[in-house]
């Protein structure tokens, strides 16, 4: 069941496109915004919202990587793996990190749920490369003692 | 008109023809993924590559991707083209599996074909595959995305062409797979097209899985005999036994495609329980002397009761041959002529629509695809005929209006107006039609458009600014005087458009069983038994319990017989309760001539020699049967027995009784030509024939445009399913999966009137017992109508299809105690 909440949101963004399916990915990303992820119950209450069919929006839900159809932790980090980040060193931000946080990789989450880590193609910040997002913050210019600091300020 | 040059031939195609399918014309099959005639161009598999040498366009270009244009030199051979088109092949088979050997597509693959011509044979990729996990599908499809190459033919198909929204793209890049969002049966019933359209082996055919190559197989053309369409089929047969179907193009038809009803209805032919032997006195016995005993008895209670007492009952799934032959035996006996529908409405309807039937005005499927604007008035295309819903989806695609005239809550997969309309309302609202569409197209201002509150008036503004409209019309529910009607309307319309006229009727023959019924309906026929009129019945490939809906009635009816002589290669009480039963052969075994509701004639060939089913009477592998004969093959064409049974005026060969006909029958004059034009069908023309347009006459010339609703009450139509209704297809195991339980619909006001809702057990009562359903409120339906899905093996307690039944006489089941309420 959607909140009354999310209902509202979806019904407002809504009215900007020509057919309610228009509003997919807005939709997706504001039950996302509530609940972290889209579990397929979510799926099924958006898709109805819509006047969609589950797979229908499920072919959209999978299209974007940054929609999760698998829970996340707390907080996602987007670790840019692209041209620029890859030629300044982005490997070994990866090896920190997963040193760091206890991972294998790309994909997984910390036993305390606190950080998900993925890669990212290109945040749009090449200048700074190599570069992290964490939910909506950028960090640039990384090495093994910024990333320290930075991962401390999340709970 | 562009002129061209491929491979060094010169060739002109009509403007806008891609590359790929001008080089088609030359007989030069560019390779292609997913390129494909009814789904189009979208440069995903990049396979068609070719050299453009000369002329607009230059260089290595896809040539499913460009339009033929004036002066361009093509080369399909050239050694850039060539190697790319190889290195494509090497990325597609990247991640496909090397296991042709446990692949159902090998053997029919287009990408092993196009794997094996590219010369790549040794995979150089040595890194990890991607793979995906299958889905369950249902019974219809097997699911195997590691062997996707991403042509997208599959959802372009299902989506786009088909209408369908339960299978879609998921995922992106090389993740990217086709499926649903979680396992389950597609909902389509056209699904099934998905295993001939994917080019390799992701959707393949599931029943068929594993029982042999298409090499293995003997394959030939047939039509389809399920709905009156006659959709073109290719049968894949193999051990003795009907093993697969596919759709073979017909451009007037089909097109491409066919419908799972169609696809997945043929298990009657090969099935264990089918009856080959013939019996008499209850023993065993060869055909032969079965029919000299037949033979001998029919005449013997003929002299015994007069001829009246020997009566004949025909069926609308026989060959024409086996309808003629059955005609000329009661013409030669001089017993009267048999009954080839189930009642006197549904011969009156189907009469009418034939005798309307007119070369100028009568279309095909492929010209309801044209169509600009559709009125189906009376019909539930997707269950009466299928395919019709997909070629109605085709023209709204390009652009037409559907507009949807009937009681019931129609469902079709595309953008539609339905106008739920009382059945016995038909007539008079396709009357209005008439009136408006004349009156605007002598005074343009007279009407306003598009008022959306008066959707009839949208529905006559529509046809009038309509180039080519086509009118639909069934013959299921619509009475005479609503078939009249729409003929005229489509006549009407012809004054100044290209207007075209479509009916559906009710069976693959029922257009030459209207032209051959000169007598009574089944329905009579029983009555007649029942009276003690009639001693011995000749029923032939039909199951009068099929079509006569009270069981009850029939049984005790039959009982009453002296003899009971049935023809069939069905199993059901028709055959069980028979005193002389002889075994017929199936359009698989024998072929036959069918002629769709269109009058269009199509001859089929066998396609398989008749005898059990190999794997039903040998367990080795490879089967195999060591001994003398084969089992279980005494069938014959009921064509053959039927003659044989006429004596001295037995036909010779089944050309004879087309040619006879021809001479004899009103209506089937086209027959005469042996062989029509090279590459056409022949079309039966019966408009305007006297005869049949008399007999309608007779039966239904006081039928009024608007009866009064006789006493209030509901209006009960019993209406056909898409899976579950009709007589052949509701025996295959894949298809009962499918099938949905029959629901009584019913409009919410009148659900609130009666205090029900939806979901209820509900019990009908007729005089004598009760018919027990479930009530679905349904939306958009008409008022007083209460709409039953059909079972093929009814308990129905009203003797006609369609009935009144008084509001007291629905009564709600308390489930708890599974009695009726008081
Ligand atoms: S499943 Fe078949 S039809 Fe669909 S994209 Fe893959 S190869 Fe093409
Ligand atoms: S539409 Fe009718 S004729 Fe065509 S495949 Fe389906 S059942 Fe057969
Ligand atoms: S490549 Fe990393 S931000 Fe652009
Ligand atoms: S057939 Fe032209 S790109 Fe696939």
């Amino acid at each position: 069941m959607l909140t009354p909440l999310e209902e509202e949101e979806i019904k407002f963004v809504a009215e900007h496109y020509a057919s309610l399916d228009g509003a997919a990915i807005e939709a997706l990303k504001i039950v996302q915004r509530h609940r972290g992820w889209i579990s397929d119950d979510s799926l099924r209450d958006v898709a109805e919202a819509l006047a969609m069919t589950t797979t229908e929006l499920d072919s959209v839900a999978t299209f974007y990587n940054l929609i999760f159809r698998q829970p996340v932790g707390r907080h996602v980090i987007l670790l840019c793996d692209s041209v620029s980040c890859w030629i300044m060193g982005y490997d070994n931000i990866l090896e920190i990190l997963k040193r760091r946080l206890n991972i294998a990789g790309f994909g997984h989450t910390t036993a305390d749920g606190r950080f998900t880590l993925l890669p990212h193609v290109c945040l749009g910040a090449c200048d700074r490369a190599p570069v992290m997002m964490i939910d909506d913050r950028l960090y640039g210019e990384l090495d093994a003692d910024k990333i320290d600091a930075i991962l401390a300020q999340y709970e | 008109m562009p002129q061209l040059t491929i491979d060094d031939h010169p060739i002109e195609v009509p403007t806008g023809t891609k590359v790929i399918a001008a080089a088609e014309q030359l007989g030069i099959m560019i390779p292609r993924f997913c390129y494909h005639a009814a789904l189009g161009s979208v440069g995903a598999c990049r396979l068609c590559a070719v050299m453009f040498l000369d002329g607009p366009v230059k260089g290595l270009q896809m040539s499913c991707m460009v339009d033929a244009q004036d002066g361009m030199v093509v080369s399909t051979t050239d050694a850039k083209a060539v190697d790319f088109r190889r290195q494509v092949i090497e990325w597609l088979m990247l991640h496909h599996p090397h296991d042709c050997p446990v692949c159902d597509e090998g053997g029919h693959c287009l990408l092993q074909d196009h794997t094996v011509s590219s010369g790549h044979a040794i995979r150089r990729y040595r890194g990890a595959k991607r793979t995906h996990r299958d889905q369950y599908l249902g019974p219809l499809l097997q699911h195997e995305m590691n062997r996707c190459i991403q042509c997208y033919r599959c959802s372009r198909y299902y989506q786009d062409f088909a209408g369908a929204r339960d299978l879609s793209v998921m995922q992106i890049g090389n993740k990217v797979y086709f499926g649903r969002d979680r396992d389950g049966t597609l909902q389509s019933p056209f699904a099934g097209n998905l295993a001939d359209i994917c080019p390799t082996g992701v959707f393949t055919d599931k029943p068929s899985r594993y029982m042999g190559r298409r090499w293995d197989y003997e394959r030939s053309p047939a039509v389809c005999i399920h709905c009156s369409l006659g959709c073109n089929i290719v049968v894949s047969a193999r051990y003795r036994e009907v093993v697969r179907l596919e759709a073979r193009f017909n451009p007037h038809i089909n097109g491409y495609f066919m419908c799972d009803r169609g696809r997945h209805g043929y298990t009657y032919t090969s099935a264990a329980g089918r009856p080959r032997q013939a019996i008499f006195e209850g023993q065993p016995a060869d055909v032969d002397a079965t029919l000299q005993h037949a033979a001998e008895r029919l005449t013997s209670i003929a002299r015994m009761h007069g001829l009246a007492a020997v009566a004949c009952i025909g069926s609308l799934r026989s060959s024409v041959e086996a309808q003629g032959a059955l005609v000329r035996l009661c013409n030669a006996q001089g017993w009267p002529a048999p009954a080839f529908f189930d009642d006197d409405e549904r011969l009156a309807a189907v009469q009418t629509a034939v005798a309307q039937q007119h070369a100028q005005v009568h279309v095909s499927l492929r010209a309801v695809e044209n169509a600009d604007a559709v009125i189906v008035a009376g019909c539930d295309p997707i269950a009466e005929a299928p395919m019709l819903a997909l070629a109605l989806r085709q023209a709204q695609r390009r652009g037409a209006t559907i507009v949807v005239i009937d009681p019931r809550p129609i469902e079709l997969p595309l953008a539609f107006q339905h106008i739920p309309l009382a059945a016995d309302q038909l007539a008079a609202c396709l009357d209005d039609l008439i009136t408006r569409v004349g009156t605007v197209a002598h005074d343009p201002g007279a009407l306003e458009t598009g008022s959306p509150a008066d959707p009839l008036a949208a529905a006559a503004d529509l046809l009038v600014r309509s180039r080519r409209p086509v009118i639909v019309c069934g013959t299921d529910l619509p009475n005479v005087a609503a078939i009249r009607q729409a003929g005229k309307l489509a006549r009407v319309l012809r004054e100044n458009r290209d207007s075209g006229l479509f009916h559906v009727l009710p069976g693959a023959n029922a257009y030459s069983a209207a032209l051959l019924n000169r007598g009574r309906s089944m329905a009579q026929v029983a009555a007649d038994i029942a009276q003690g009129a009639v001693k011995a019945l000749l029923v032939v490939e039909t199951d009068p319990f099929h079509h006569l809906p009270n069981r009850k009635r029939l049984t005790d009816a039959l009982a009453r017989l002296e003899l009971l002589v049935t023809l069939d290669y069905l199993d059901g009480p028709h055959t069980r309760k028979a005193h002389v039963f002889l075994p017929s052969t199936t359009i698989f075994e024998s072929g036959g001539t069918f002629i769709n509701q269109e009058g269009r004639v199509q001859k089929t060939a066998g396609a398989l020699q008749g005898g059990t089913a190999l794997r039903l009477v040998s367990n080795t592998h490879p089967p195999r049967l060591y001994g003398q004969g084969i089992p279980g093959n005494q069938p014959m064409p009921a064509w053959l027995m039927l003659s044989a049974l006429s004596g001295e005026s037995a036909f010779g060969s089944s050309a004879d009784i087309l040619q006879w006909l021809a001479r004899e029958v009103p209506g089937f004059e086209n027959l005469k030509a042996a062989q029509p034009p090279t590459g056409e069908d022949l079309l039966l023309d019966s408009a305007g024939r006297s005869e049949i347009g008399r007999h309608c006459l007779d039966v239904t010339s006081e039928s009024p445009l608007n009866p009064p609703n006789s006493g209030g009450g509901l209006h009960l139509l019993s209406t056909e399913r898409t899976f579950g209704s009709e007589e052949l297809s509701c025996r295959s195991p894949q298809l009962i999966e499918l099938e949905s339980t029959p629901q009584a619909r019913l409009a919410p006001s009148e659900a609130r009137r009666l205090a029900l809702k939806d979901g209820d057990r509900i019990a009908l009562a007729a005089e004598n017992g009760f018919y027990e359903t479930t009530l679905k409120v349904a939306d958009n339906m008409a008022e007083g109508t209460l709409a039953v899905g059909r079972h093929c093996h009814p308990d129905w307690p009203w003797d006609g299809r369609h009935a009144r039944i008084a509001d007291r006489s629905i009564k709600k089941i308390d489930q708890r105690e599974t009695k009726i309420n008081p």
